[in-house]
C-alpha cells in the first residue's frame, strides 16, 4: 500500500461503491502514526525494563515491607505512650474531643454512645478483660482481639490517634487508676 | 447473466429495532433504580428481588445484551443485506433468531431477580440460558456466513470485516467463559477457579466491551455515517491498519482489570502495555468516522441523524482514551474498586453505544416504514437531553472515583490511614451519586422522547418493500481466495513472523531471546523493503482477500485467538503447585460452601472485592495482601471490580458473629451511614442443604480435596457448625434456628480470609495436587 503513495492523489475515490457508499484511500495522519508507533515503543521498552533489569514492579513484598517499617518508626517515635503520657492526654480537653471524634466514627457501633457496650464490651465499669491500666487498653485496641472480634485498629488508626481515642476513655471511666505524670 | 430482483428480509430488521428500543428504555430504568439505591438505601424496600446485588446484574445484562445486542442485529441484518446485495440467507433462521433472543432476554429478567446467578459479571446467566445463547448465536453466525456466501457483491466492505470479528470472537469468549458443569437444574460451576477464572473473566469481560459494545458498532458506524453524511469514507487504508490492529491488541487487555492483584506480575505488565497500545488503533475509529464528516459538517447542525453520530464516535474516541490512561498501573491504583470505573463504562454505553444507537434508529425508522420522522426537533431535544445526562453522569463519577480512590489510599505521615472508617469515604460522595442519578433520568427522558418519536413515525407509515435489482452469473462465483492462498502471501507471512519473534523476544530467555530480537528486526526491515517494492501486489492480494470471506475470518480468527493463548494458555495447562511457603486456601465446610453460594446469590461482589491489593491503603486497611493461593478452591472467583463497600477478603474473624447478625439485618445499627441493603430474609428462609451433596461432588471432581462425606455426613456437619454459631449468639441474647440461611452466610463470611500456614502445620502442608492451583509469580515466570 506504501509504493501508491508516491503519486498519490488525496482526492481520488476508489473505484468500487457498495451500496452507494465510496472509500477515499487518504495517507494515515501522522500524528496518529506517532500515536501508533510511540505506544508501542513505550510497550516495548515498559516490559523490557520491568521485566528484565530487576525493576520488578512493587510487589506484596515491598509493599508489606513499607507497612512494616511505619509500624517500626511508630514505636521508634516513642508513640506508645506510656500510662502517665496517657493520663496526661486524657486531661487535655482539645485530645479528648479528637478521641471523642474517633470514637464515635469508629467504636460507637459495637461499645454504644454511652460506652456501655453492646455488642463489644461495657467501656465505663470497672470490668477489663485484657488490662485496665492506660497502657493495657492501648494495646488492646491497637492489636485487637481475635477471638472476641475486636479488629486491629493500630495500623488502620495510627498509634497517635489509638492514644487520642484511649484517652477518650481515661476520661469517661473513673476506675482507671490516674498516674501522675 | 440473468437479471434478478430480490427482495429484503427488513421484517425482522424492524423487529429488533422496536425490541432494542424498549429493552433500553427497561435497562435504563432499572439503571435509575439501582443507582438510586445506592444513593437512598430504603429504595431496596427489604425485599430479594429488588435488591441492588440482584438488580445490577439484571441492568448490566439488559444493557449490554438486551438493547445493544438487539440493536447490532438489526444494524447488522439490513446493512449486510445491502452491502452484499442479498436478502438474508434464511427467513426460518432470522425468526428464530429474533424469538430466541427475546426468549433469553425474558429469562433473564425473571431468573437474576430471583438471585439464580453465576455470580461472573457480564455472564451471570445461568447454564440453561447460556446453552440458549450459544445456540442463538451458532443461529446468528450460520444466517450471516450463509449470507455472505450467497451475495451478489463480490467484494466485503469494511462493515462486514468488523460483523465477522464480533460473531467468531464473541463465541470463542462467551464458550471458554461459560465451561461449567451443572450442580441442579439452575446452578451449575465454573470450570475455572481462583486467579484462572479471573483471568478468563475479564478476558471476556474486557472484550465484551471490545467485540460486542465496539467492533460491531464501528461496522455499523462504517454503513450508516457515511450514508446519513453522504460523504465517501475518509481512508480505506486506514480501516485496513486500525481493523486488524484493533482486533488483534484489543484481546490482551482484559488483564488491566486486575492490575495490583495477586495476578501475576508479568500478565499485569502485558495488559498494561497492550491498552497502551490499543489507543491508536481506537482513535484510528473514531478519525475515520469523523473525517468522514469532512464537507458535511454545517449537516451535522441541522440533521439529528449526524449530531448523535458526530457526539457518538467523540465519545467513543474519549472513552478510548480514558481507557489506556486507567489501564496504567499507577493510574488504576486510584481508579480501580471506584466510581471512576463506573464512570468510564457510561461514557462507553452512554456516549457510544446509545448515541451510535440513537442515529441509527432515527435514519432507519423512516426508511423502515417508508415515512418521515415525526419530529425533528424532538430528536433535538433528546439530543441535548442526553448529552446533559451524560456529562453529568460522567462528571459526577469522576469526581466521586477520584474522591474515593485518593481518600482510600491516603496515608498520614505517622503511617496510618487518613480516613480510617470506609464509610467517612462512602458518605464524602453522596452528593456525587444523587448528581449521577440526575444525569441518569435526563438521559432516560431522551431515551422516552425517542421511543414517542420513533412510535409517532411507525403509526404514519408503512412497512416498506425495499428490492434492488442485481445480475447474477448462471454459475455462482467462485471465491478468489482458497484457504490456503489467504496464508501463503507476504503480508500474513510477516505478520505471523513478527508475532512469533516479538513472542520470543518478549518471553524467551538470554540467547533465544536476543535472536529473537535480531529476527524481529530483520524480518520488519525487510517486511518494509518488501512492501515498498510490492506493495502494489500486496494491495491486490487484499482486494482478492475481500472477495474471501471464508479465508478472511480464519484470518481474522487467528488474530483475536493469539492474545487469549498465549495469556491463558500458561496457567490453564501448565501442571503447577504452589509454593512451599504460600497460605494456602482452607477448603471450605459444607455449610460455608453454602453460605458462599447465598453471598453468589445475593451479588455481594457487585459492592464488595475479595482481593487486597498489593498497596499500602489497602494493606494498612485490611491486612496482608491478597495471595494466587488463596483463591485456588474458589468456583467462581470473587475478586470483585468495585467498592462501594469495604474488601472482604480477610474480614474472617474481624467481627463477632453477633455483629454479622445484626449487621445483615441492619447495616445501620454497626455501621452508621452504611447505604448497604436490609436481608431480612435471610433471616427466614432455610438453608438448601440437600443441594450441597451433588456440588461438593462436582467441586470435588475439578480437584478440591473436600474429605469424602455422605449426604447424612453434610447435614450432620452443617447441623454441628450451625449450632456452634446459634449458641454464641444465645450467648449475646439472639435466639435463632441453625438451620437459616443467615448461620451459613456468617459461617462464610467468619471463615474468609483463613488459610493452613504451611510454615507452621506440616500436615496441612500438602501442596494442592490439582491442576487448576495456580503458581505463584516468580514460577510462572522465571526471567
Amino acid at each position: 500500500m506504501n509504493k501508491n503513495t508516491k503519486h498519490h492523489d488525496p482526492e481520488a475515490l476508489r473505484n468500487h461503491s457498495y451500496d452507494g457508499i465510496q472509500e477515499y484511500d487518504k495517507k494515515l495522519p501522522n500524528w496518529w502514526l506517532f500515536t501508533l508507533y510511540g505506544a508501542m515503543v513505550f510497550a516495548a521498552g515498559y516490559w523490557a525494563y520491568y521485566e528484565w533489569t530487576g525493576h520488578m514492579l512493587p510487589g506484596y513484598e515491598s509493599v508489606e515491607q513499607k507497612v512494616a517499617e511505619f509500624q517500626k518508626n511508630m514505636n521508634a517515635n516513642g508513640a506508645a505512650p506510656t500510662d502517665a503520657k496517657l493520663c496526661e492526654m486524657s486531661n487535655d480537653p482539645a485530645v479528648v474531643a479528637s478521641g471523642e471524634k474517633i470514637y464515635v466514627t469508629n467504636c460507637l457501633a459495637c461499645h454504644g454512645a454511652d460506652l456501655k457496650g453492646g455488642i463489644g464490651q461495657n467501656l465505663v465499669d470497672a470490668t477489663w478483660l485484657h488490662g485496665g491500666t492506660p497502657t493495657d487498653i492501648y494495646n488492646t485496641v491497637s492489636t485487637g482481639v481475635a477471638a472476641k472480634g475486636m479488629p486491629t485498629w493500630g495500623p488502620v488508626l495510627g498509634a497517635s490517634r489509638v492514644a487520642e481515642v484511649v484517652a477518650f476513655l481515661i476520661s469517661k471511666n473513673s476506675t482507671i487508676e490516674r498516674t501522675a505524670p | 447473466m440473468k437479471t434478478k430482483t430480490i427482495e429484503y428480509n427488513d421484517l425482522v430488521v424492524r423487529q429488533f429495532l422496536i425490541a432494542s428500543v424498549f429493552w433500553a428504555l427497561v435497562a435504563m430504568l432499572i439503571g435509575v433504580l439501582i443507582a438510586s439505591q445506592l444513593a437512598f438505601h430504603v429504595l431496596n424496600f427489604d425485599t430479594s428481588w429488588l435488591t441492588f446485588g440482584r438488580l445490577r446484574p439484571l441492568h448490566t445484562n439488559a444493557a449490554i445484551f438486551a438493547f445493544v445486542g438487539n440493536m447490532i442485529f438489526c444494524g447488522v441484518y439490513h446493512s449486510t443485506q445491502r452491502l452484499v446485495r442479498t436478502r438474508l440467507a434464511s427467513d426460518f433462521l432470522s425468526h428464530l433468531h429474533f424469538w430466541g433472543w427475546q426468549l433469553i432476554i425474558v429469562g433473564a429478567a425473571i431468573t437474576l431477580p430471583l438471585g439464580l446467578s453465576r455470580g461472573k459479571e457480564y455472564a451471570e446467566l445461568i447454564w440453561p440460558l447460556n446453552i440458549g445463547v450459544v445456540f442463538i448465536w451458532v443461529v446468528f453466525a450460520i444466517n450471516f456466513f450463509w449470507t455472505l456466501a450467497i451475495r451478489n457483491e463480490k467484494s466485503l466492505y469494511v462493515a462486514i470485516w468488523f460483523y465477522i470479528a464480533t460473531i467468531i470472537t464473541v463465541a470463542m469468549l462467551y464458550i471458554t467463559n461459560h465451561l461449567q458443569i451443572p450442580t441442579s437444574l439452575l446452578h451449575s460451576y465454573p470450570i475455572f477457579g481462583g486467579v484462572q477464572d479471573a483471568l478468563v473473566q475479564w478476558w471476556y469481560g474486557h472484550n465484551a466491551v471490545a467485540f460486542f459494545l465496539t467492533t460491531p458498532i464501528l461496522g455499523i458506524m462504517y454503513y450508516y455515517m457515511p450514508k446519513a453524511a453522504e460523504r465517501p469514507v475518509y481512508s480505506y487504508r486506514l480501516s485496513i491498519v486500525h481493523f486488524w490492529s484493533l482486533v488483534f491488541v484489543y484481546i490482551w487487555a482484559g488483564p488491566h482489570h486486575l492490575l495490583n492483584t495477586a495476578l501475576p506480575e508479568w500478565l499485569q505488565t502485558l495488559g498494561m502495555i497492550f491498552s497502551v497500545m490499543l489507543w491508536a488503533p481506537s482513535w484510528g475509529g473514531m478519525l475515520n468516522g469523523l473525517l468522514t464528516l469532512r464537507g458535511a459538517w454545517n449537516k451535522v447542525r441541522t440533521d439529528p441523524v449526524l449530531k448523535f453520530f458526530a457526539a457518538g464516535v467523540t465519545f467513543y474516541g474519549m472513552a478510548t482514551f480514558e481507557g489506556p490512561l486507567m489501564a496504567i498501573r499507577s493510574v488504576n491504583a486510584v481508579s480501580h474498586y471506584s466510581d471512576w470505573t463506573v464512570g468510564h463504562v457510561h461514557g462507553g454505553t452512554l456516549g457510544w453505544n446509545s448515541f451510535m444507537a440513537a442515529g441509527m434508529f432515527y435514519w432507519l425508522a423512516p426508511r423502515l416504514w417508508n415515512t418521515k420522522l415525526f419530529s425533528t426537533k424532538l430528536a433535538d431535544i433528546h439530543f441535548w437531553l442526553g448529552m446533559l445526562g451524560i456529562l453529568l453522569y460522567i462528571a459526577s463519577m469522576w469526581v466521586s472515583g477520584i474522591t474515593q480512590g485518593l481518600m482510600l489510599n491516603a496515608v498520614t505521615p505517622e503511617g496510618a490511614l487518613a480516613y480510617p472508617n470506609f464509610l467517612e469515604v462512602v458518605n464524602s460522595t453522596q452528593a456525587m451519586l444523587r448528581m449521577r442519578i440526575l444525569g441518569g433520568v435526563l438521559f432516560l427522558v431522551g431515551m422516552v422522547l425517542m421511543a414517542y418519536n420513533l412510535y409517532r413515525t411507525i403509526r404514519s407509515g408503512h412497512p416498506a418493500v425495499a428490492s434492488i435489482e442485481v445480475q447474477v452469473p448462471e454459475e455462482p462465483p467462485k471465491e478468489s481466495l482458497t484457504l490456503l492462498g489467504g496464508f501463503l502471501n507476504p503480508p500474513v507471512i510477516y505478520s505471523f513472523l513478527l508475532v512469533i519473534f516479538g513472542a520470543g523476544w518478549g518471553f524467551a530467555q538470554g540467547m533465544l531471546s536476543t535472536i529473537s530480537l535480531v529476527l524481529l528486526v530483520e524480518t520488519a526491515l525487510i517486511a518494509m523493503i518488501h512492501m515498498g517494492v510490492s506493495g502494489q501486489k500486496w494491495s491486490e492480494w487484499y482486494d482478492k482477500l475481500l472477495e474471501s470471506w471464508l479465508p478472511f475470518t480464519v484470518l481474522t480468527f487467528l488474530a483475536v485467538a493469539a492474545g487469549g493463548m498465549i495469556q491463558i494458555l500458561p496457567t490453564v495447562f501448565i501442571k503447577q503447585t504452589a509454593g512451599a511457603d504460600a497460605p494456602l486456601q482452607k477448603v471450605y465446610t459444607p455449610l460455608e460452601l453454602a453460605g458462599r453460594d447465598i453471598y453468589v446469590r445475593e451479588g455481594c461482589y457487585n459492592c464488595h472485592s475479595q482481593m487486597i491489593r498489593s498497596l499500602v491503603g489497602d494493606v494498612l486497611r485490611y491486612g496482608k495482601s491478597g495471595r494466587l493461593t488463596e483463591s485456588v478452591y474458589d468456583f467462581p472467583y470473587q475478586w470483585g471490580s468495585k467498592r462501594t463497600g469495604p474488601d472482604l477478603q480477610r474480614v474472617g474473624g474481624k467481627y463477632p458473629n453477633i455483629w454479622h447478625f445484626q449487621h445483615m439485618m441492619d447495616p445501620r445499627s454497626t455501621s452508621i451511614g452504611s447505604v448497604m441493603p436490609n436481608y431480612p430474609w435471610l433471616y427466614t428462609q432455610v438453608t438448601d442443604i440437600p443441594a450441597l451433596s451433588s456440588k461438593i461432588r462436582v467441586l470435588t471432581s475439578y480437584g478440591v480435596p473436600f474429605p469424602p462425606r455422605s449426604p447424612a455426613d453434610i447435614r450432620q456437619s452443617c447441623i454441628d457448625q450451625g449450632q456452634r454459631i446459634t449458641e454464641d449468639l444465645a450467648s449475646g441474647g439472639i435466639k435463632i434456628s441453625p438451620d437459616k440461611e443467615i448461620i451459613a452466610l456468617i459461617a462464610y463470611l467468619q471463615q474468609l480470609g483463613k488459610y493452613d500456614d504451611p510454615t507452621a502445620a506440616p500436615a496441612a502442608s500438602a501442596a494442592p495436587d490439582i491442576s487448576a492451583a495456580p503458581a505463584n509469580q516468580k514460577q510462572a515466570k522465571s526471567h
